[in-house]
């Protein structure tokens, strides 16, 4: 059964444990530097491949690469917070402590992953928006977004349809974590560079060979960058809208399979006595 | 030094699932950037994308199992048994050093034999320079690691958040991907002073040097020369602030208080 009482605290304590080991406002400076650095590093490849290789700059497809890599770092940051928060709440004594309690440490972990989306949402806008004026500045070119009320409200939009299917990798992820007491750790590394080569965060997803270039055009992950493009940059409500519903179709679904297996790998893991296990 | 290093090697290739695990990021992340530099028609720089790919490897060793690692064995009650033995910490900290290097070996050729066989990317090497280059530049940025590692002793919980501030804007200024020092350089020039004073940056250079084009002697020399003294600076600095935080930890009572 869902409880928001205790969907909040869990994203109250997820607020905590990510910002308030400093001051929070210096601890969401410190989360944007991350994205923004991601968001340069990926732009100044595509500044130098064509300026050395003799091709034409098109600013066009700078913002293209720069909306996908700040989202791709956005996805990556907050799909795989189940993942360290059952790892890090096993070795620190607290997740035993959540599966004490009546209610499934599912609710736990979506609360933690929903913190982790309001905080990452803010970052990695302001990433967007700090490399925009930066690279600006430095490739002196004009980077063509559109940014409207309208286009704005369309990202939000996006943003939260996005939510199912980072949950519903976050609930796969986490039902590993679960049994898992070494590996988990690098389970993070893995999820970015999946979602940098399959969710056309950085190229067009037809590039991959025939088959997986099928498979990564329909990826929740790819539709809600497809989308947020479309309101970022090409203003195409059509493509938009359309992006938008398979998105929240396919997240909606991994998110129900992922939750059922999640919750079949909890009941299992609590007959197994492995929950409070710290290390293998 | 020897026991650190055993202890270090035992875990990664006593758990072959280790490596399996381990070379996630920097197979896909250079998988991904040599597909960008594909895909805007700029696959002759391909080559800087794998070469990227081995040295992130290594990058996150250093802040992961160098930087951190002090902290974490404070927190598991291992640092107070460093500390008791007859052992030196710096000696514990260059076993470490070299058993990360030699378990990070494996995710390297990983990475290289995988960018070889989809990209074939252009290489022109002078292996002897190549050899001498890598050598160099993992002694100095392990080296910083050591650093690193005592000066995270001083944190709690902000160690693992400071490097998560360090790691991508480091990889971006000290040119994991693309250069960033030298005439390709997309830096201000004081900007291109300031980032050289990051071992990876010189490194990373003088690799790109040595494996895709004939490098110029003084440029190369230059750079190796930097990082031959940034290595005795560092490993200087590490053995110096250890030292310092162990007495003051000793004076204050702190050394086994794990997690604030």
């Amino acid at each position: 059964m869902i409880s928001f009482r205790s969907l909040f605290a869990s994203a109250w304590m997820g607020i905590q444990h990510d910002l308030a080991w400093t001051s929070p406002p210096a601890a969401l400076v410190l989360r944007t530097v991350a994205p923004f650095a991601s968001a340069m590093t990926v732009s100044i490849i595509y500044w130098f491949g064509v300026t050395h290789s003799g091709l034409t700059f098109d600013p066009a497809r700078l913002a293209f690469i720069l909306v996908g890599s700040t989202l791709y770092a956005h996805v990556a940051s907050y799909a795989w917070v189940p993942t360290i928060a059952i790892a890090e709440g096993k070795n620190l004594s607290v997740f035993p402590h959540i599966y004490l309690t009546a209610r499934s440490t599912a609710l736990y972990v979506a609360g933690r992953a929903l913190s982790s989306f309001a905080i990452s949402s803010t970052t990695s806008l302001a990433a967007l928006a700090v490399a925009y004026y930066v690279l600006s500045g430095f490739l002196q070119t004009t980077i063509i977004l559109t940014i409207t009320p309208a286009s704005l409200l369309m990202l939000a939009v996006a943003l939260f349809a996005n939510i199912p299917a980072a949950l519903g990798l976050g609930y796969f992820l986490g039902a590993y974590s679960l049994y898992a007491s070494k590996f988990e750790w690098s389970l993070p590394g893995y999820v970015a560079g999946l979602l940098m080569v399959f969710s056309g965060a950085l190229f067009s997803t037809s590039i991959l060979p025939w088959g997986v270039s099928t498979v990564a055009s329909y990826l929740p992950f790819t539709l809600f960058i497809q989308a947020s493009r479309d309101a970022l940059i090409y203003g195409n409500l059509g493509d938009y809208l359309t992006s938008l519903g398979l998105c929240i179709l396919g997240g909606v679904g991994l998110l129900l399979v992922s939750l059922w297996v999640y919750l079949a790998a909890e009941r299992r893991a609590r007959r197994d006595g492995v929950l409070d296990r710290r290390l293998a | 030094m020897k026991a650190r290093a055993l202890v270090r090697l035992w875990s990664i290739f006593g758990e072959p699932l280790w490596i399996v695990v381990s070379i996630g990021f920097p197979v896909l992340s250079s998988l991904a950037l040599s597909l960008l530099y594909y895909s805007i028609g700029a696959g002759n720089y391909i080559g800087f994308a794998v070469l990227g790919g081995v040295m992130v490897a290594f990058w996150g060793n250093v802040l992961w199992s160098m930087a951190s690692q002090f902290n974490w064995d404070k927190q598991e009650g291992l640092f107070e048994i460093y500390l008791t033995s007859p052992a030196s910490i710096t000696a514990i900290l260059v076993g470490m050093s070299v058993g990360g290097i030699v378990g990070t070996v494996p995710t390297a050729v990983i990475v290289t034999a995988i960018g070889w066989v989809l990209f074939h990317p252009a290489v022109a090497a002078s292996w002897g320079a190549v050899a001498i280059t890598f050598a160099l530049t993992l002694a100095s940025l392990y080296a910083l690691g050591m650093t690193l590692s005592s000066l995270y002793l001083v944190y709690g919980r902000e160690a693992e958040s400071m490097n998560e501030v360090l790691q991508e804007p480091v990889s971006m200024v000290s040119g994991l991907y693309f250069p960033s020092v030298g005439s390709l350089s997309p830096f201000p020039f004081a900007l291109q002073i300031v980032v050289s004073l990051i071992p990876l940056t010189l490194g990373m250079d003088a690799l790109r040097q040595s494996l895709f084009s004939s490098p110029g002697f003084v440029s190369l020399w230059v750079d190796l020369g930097a990082l031959a003294v940034m290595a005795v600076a560092f490993l200087a600095i590490a053995a110096f602030s250890l030292k310092a935080l162990e007495m003051k930890g000793r004076r204050d009572g702190t050394i086994s208080v794990r997690i604030r």
